[in-house]
């Protein structure tokens, strides 16, 4: 007992002396500042001091205390922001709740154990509860975001995906202790996404904006309710307590920004009408065909979250099979294009990695807008400083000025060109120092993706081809199947069959920390992507299956 | 047979988006012979249309300068068809989780860029009341547009057209054909009895909602009463200012509803199907609701044993207002050959069967006043047929939606080498290369899966 108290009394002091550098400074000389706010800097000093930028120009004065980094042939970013993640979202994931047609007995076993995890007693079933705080939901913890920092990002929008109303987000920063010290504000938004909930009402579409208004109609009448109650309650039922329309009231004042998932014209439509009938203070998430609405977006003073996450094809050719339609052709081909098309028409918005990509394709992207009629100002402007406009933190974060919270970001070479690395990269003052990666940045790490690095040095780590036995634990449904995989350099391909069919895996490569794949499978006539991140330690592999439903465990068995 | 499956491949995949629509600017449609589907039919005669208007009909009016003329001779105009039952251009048709769903609201499901609303013009369709389906006693707000392909979707609903909501009886709502899988639970009613208790209880607590705010608005009471998205409808039913389209095939439960109607005061405005409505036709001319039905399609499930194919007649007869639907996004692409059926069974005229697919159903849809007819003052929807349009080889040449051409089989021809053109284009990108080889099957074409909307009755909850 007595040791066990005398360890714990260690581990907090350890995590005291950890604190973000208290008392350390740190200074970047020489050293091209972008400072997004105001003009850039080609050649001065950034100084960093408890947990803020302490002094930014050409001639700030190098403390005499401070760890000095020459800056020569570096540029330092406001540290990137992903403006829409479900990052540090720690808890069992929630039970899928595909947006498909419903009905079914895997439906209805899916919405049981959604109310088994979720236990609650709102008046609202799972998925129409507004009330919900995903920060609730956050752990803190380093090693998880160490992919995000390494590629450049110290800030990012988190927020559960599941549901019709997806709980309100946070924004947090990429590294700490804890998530209090995390957190740079909660509540930020509200988030609702057009989904359903399998096998009960709404279990379609159609149901899902009638529940929406209903709820919307029941929280302004109980508002109007509470105000008479407070005036004068004798002669007057007391107004229900009911914490999930009490949520929506500061929706309806336009106290707090409601942000509407829609991606493709039809969903961006139908958010904008239902953010103009409710008065709603609107952000669009997706908006990957938010062109054809700029007038609109503008009228009613709406910003968009711009997804990353670029449509690609992912089936193989058949000769047999049907050709693509022009739309889906088309809407490929455009979507590098929004991001211009959205700036010249004076749209607010900022980049978000649209959930199931790969991290390196959210520079990647940016970099494609580029090529598309985006400037590159407007661009760095897009994953820092509109983004900290947008969630209302601007006056501490989003830009490299005196006073502001130091997250920066440091890279080598031209971050919109083929060779650039992160050097260093700065959460509330703490510096990180990426690894080199074992194969350029910012490469398109897609389909051949290995197939750029031929000329990379780095030594080709062991194997990890071979034939897994693998089990997904999703709740109420573990699934157990066979991995495949095929490694070239530093490249995988293969397929996973599991009980949902087989899915051939994208963007597989070996990482400094182990690897990652991704693909997608069929679930309740929706296709859904996903993302493995795993270790491999001699025949065990062990990691996570991220998707649009949650983060859940696999595991798996090299077979002999 | 090549051509038709080439035409049938450009329509399919083309999408094209012809967005030379116009509303203003005159425009002469010369020589055509027109069947006015009001007023007979006029050989070599001129139409007007100025600001999107019939503005005048009559012979050899001589075009102003810079009027757009349409050589019309030897070619037919009819007014644009109307469907009265489509679940064409929707997200989602069904919210079979409840009985009554009368909260959704179709408006809010339009997809502006669904391709079967090209088709529909290409088959002379220029209107369509779009319902929610026939999963529930009680289903969806309805929405009556034009298909204005290219125009965006708050162009579609036709302003100042009466609300609508959809009914259903019968098979689909008792849930006959859906077997509850584990885990569910059989949803009530499973009876034509147990449908007839839950409308007339819906109903009840319209009433009472609608005492509540009588009594609020009254001063009687403090608190305002919640806005009902559910029973705020039927209180519009009860007050006579949203009509009802009641799905049901059999004699008997159509004639229920039409007494359920009388019981609490309203009109029912259309018996939708109504396969057997032939039995009960006087009944149904003395309520005063008119009919909408397919020509074809007896037998095809047990409660559309007793259909014939005089139906149309007998209730033409008896003095009842007809229309032939389609409730599909195929057959919703001949419905001039449905109407040309009537004449054979029976003997209907040739006005009376064309009013069958214009005037009727826009009369039952309340969009009578501007369009159905070739009339002047009303709204130029109008098709122009290469022959008669009952005759099996005829096919539109040009719709119109108030003056706007909407479908040019001409310009759609012209446009398929650009289009084929643009498609080459596109697979070359980088983007739309397949990756790979090997890997999953294709999956199936959203479009294929639509294709299961064709089944009339289908009742789960796409």
């Amino acid at each position: 007992m007595k040791s066990r108290l005398f360890l714990f009394a260690f581990a907090a002091i350890g995590s005291v002396l950890a604190l973000p550098g208290f008392g350390q400074s740190y200074a970047i000389t020489n050293a091209r500042i972008v400072t997004v706010s105001g003009n850039t800097i080609e050649k001065g000093t950034v100084v960093v001091r408890n947990g803020l930028i302490e002094a930014v120009g050409a001639d700030a004065k190098t403390p005499a205390d401070a760890q000095v980094f020459d800056g020569t042939g570096l540029t330092v970013y406001p540290g990137f922001i992903d403006a829409l993640t479900n990052l540090g979202i720690q808890t069992a994931a929630r039970p899928a709740t595909p947006a498909g047609p419903g009905g079914g007995g895997q439906a209805a076993a899916a919405a049981a154990a959604a109310a088994a995890a979720n236990p609650s007693n709102s008046n609202y079933p799972t998925g129409l509860r507004p009330e919900e705080m995903t920060l609730e939901d956050v752990r803190a913890g380093d090693n998880q975001f160490e992919a995000n920092r390494n590629a450049g990002f110290t800030t990012a929008l988190t927020v559960g995906r599941t549901g019709i109303f997806n709980g309100h987000s946070a924004l947090i920063n990429l590294a700490g202790d804890s998530v209090s010290g995390m957190t740079v504000k909660n509540p930020v938004a509200l988030h609702i996404s057009f989904a359903t909930i399998p096998g009960q009402y709404p279990g379609s579409l159609l149901g899902t904006f009638s529940a929406l208004r209903q709820m919307f109609n029941d929280a302004k009448r109980l508002q109007e309710m509470q105000k008479m109650y407070a005036a004068n309650p004798k002669g007057m039922r007391r107004p229900p307590e009911d914490k999930s329309l009490e949520a929506l009231i500061p929706a309806l004042n336009r106290q707090i920004p409601v942000v509407l998932t829609a991606n493709r014209a039809n969903e961006i439509v139908r958010a904008l009408d239902l953010a103009k009938e409710y008065n709603l203070k609107a952000i669009i998430a997706g908006g990957q065909e938010a062109t054809a609405f700029v007038g609109r977006l503008k009228a009613q003073d709406t910003a968009v979250l711009l997804s990353l996450n670029f449509p690609k094809r992912t089936t193989a050719a058949a000769p047999d099979a049907d050709p693509e339609t022009m739309e889906t052709l088309r809407f490929r081909a455009e979507t590098p294009k929004t991001a211009g098309k959205l700036a010249a028409a004076g749209v607010k918005f900022a980049f978000q990695g649209g959930g199931a990509t790969a991290v390196n394709d959210f520079l990647a992207n940016a970099v494609k807008s580029t090529e598309n009629g985006l400037s590159k100002d407007a661009a760095v402007r897009a994953m820092t400083l509109s983004a900290a406009e947008i969630f209302g933190v601007n006056d501490r974060l989003g830009s490299v000025e005196t006073g502001k919270i130091a997250n920066l970001t440091v890279v080598k070479g031209d971050l919109f060109g083929n060779q650039k690395t992160v050097t260093h990269v700065f959460v509330d003052g703490v510096l990180f120092e990426p690894k080199p990666p074992s194969q350029p940045q910012g490469g398109r790490g897609l389909r051949g993706g290995g197939m750029g690095s031929g000329g990379d040095a780095t030594a080709i780590p062991g194997s990890v081809a071979g034939s897994y036995s693998i089990s997904i634990q999703a709740p109420g449904q573990p699934l157990t199947g066979t991995l495949t995989l095929t490694q070239q350099g530093t490249a995988l391909s293969g397929t996973m069959t599991t009980e949902l069919g087989a899915s051939t895996i994208t963007d597989g490569r070996i990482t400094p920390s182990g690897i990652s794949f991704g693909g997608t499978v069929m679930f309740g006539g929706q296709s859904i992507a996903y993302t493995v991140i795993a270790t491999v330690t001699g025949n065990q592999l062990s990691g996570t299956i991220n998707s649009p439903q949650g983060s859940i465990p696999i595991t798996g068995t090299r077979n002999p | 047979m090549r051509r038709m499956i080439a035409t049938f491949l450009i329509l399919t995949f083309g999408c094209v988006s012809l967005s030379f629509a116009q509303t203003s600017g005159d425009v002469f449609i010369k020589n055509a012979t027109i069947m006015t589907a009001a007023r007979g039919t006029l050989e070599a005669t001129d139409i007007h249309i100025r600001n999107g208007k019939i503005f005048r009909i009559a012979k050899a009016i001589p075009p102003g300068a810079g009027a757009k003329v349409i050589d019309a001779a030897g070619k037919y105009v009819t007014p644009g068809i109307i469907d009265a039952h489509s679940h064409s251009m929707l997200s989602a048709i069904n919210e079979g989780s409840l009985s009554v769903t009368s909260m959704t609201r179709i408006r809010d499901m339009l997809e502006p860029d669904d391709v079967a609303i090209y088709r529909a013009l290409a088959g002379g369709v220029t209107s369509a009341l779009l319902l929610h389906g026939s999963a529930n006693p009680i289903g969806g707000q309805s929405t009556t547009v034009k298909f204005k392909w290219g125009k965006p979707v708050e162009e579609y609903p036709i302003d100042g057209a009466p609300a609508g909501i959809k009914f259903a009886l019968g098979e689909n709502v008792k849930r006959s054909s859906f077997t509850p899988q584990g885990g569910q639970v059989a949803r009530y009613p499973r009876t034509r009895m147990g449908t007839m208790e839950t409308i007339r209880d819906a109903f009840r607590r319209a009433r009472d909602y609608q005492q509540a705010w009588a009594d609020f608005r009254a001063k009687k009471t403090k608190v305002p009463p919640r806005v009902d998205e559910e029973l705020q409808p039927l209180v519009e039913i009860l007050e006579g200012k949203r009509i009802v389209h009641c799905h049901g095939y059999r004699s008997d439960e159509h004639l229920n509803i039409l007494r359920l109607a009388e019981e609490f005061g309203f009109k029912v405005g259309t018996l939708q199907h109504g396969l057997e409505a032939y039995k009960i036709a006087p009944e149904i001319a003395k309520h005063g609701a008119g009919v909408s039905i397919f020509t074809d399609s007896w037998s095809y499930k047990l409660e559309a044993y007793d259909a014939i194919p005089y139906n149309a007649y007998i209730l033409w007869k008896n003095g009842v207002n007809v229309s032939i639907n389609s409730d599909s996004n195929e057959r919703m692409r001949r419905l001039n050959l449905d109407a040309a059926k009537v004449m054979k069974y029976g003997g209907v005229p040739e006005e009376d069967a064309l009013k069958m697919i214009t005037l009727n159903p826009a009369k039952q849809l309340g969009i009578d006043k501007r369009t159905g007819s070739v009339e002047q003052g009303k709204d130029a929807d109008l098709v122009i047929w290469n022959t008669h349009p009952f005759s099996s080889f005829s096919r539109p040449e040009i719709t119109m939606i108030e003056g706007g051409v909407y479908f040019d089989r001409a310009a759609d021809i012209q446009k398929r080498s650009l289009l084929a053109k643009e498609r080459e284009d596109l697979e070359k990108l980088e983007v739309n290369r397949a990756p790979g080889s090997g890997g999953t099957p294709p999956r199936v074409p959203t479009d294929r899966i639509r294709g299961d909307l064709d089944d009339a009755d289908r009742i789960d909850n796409r």
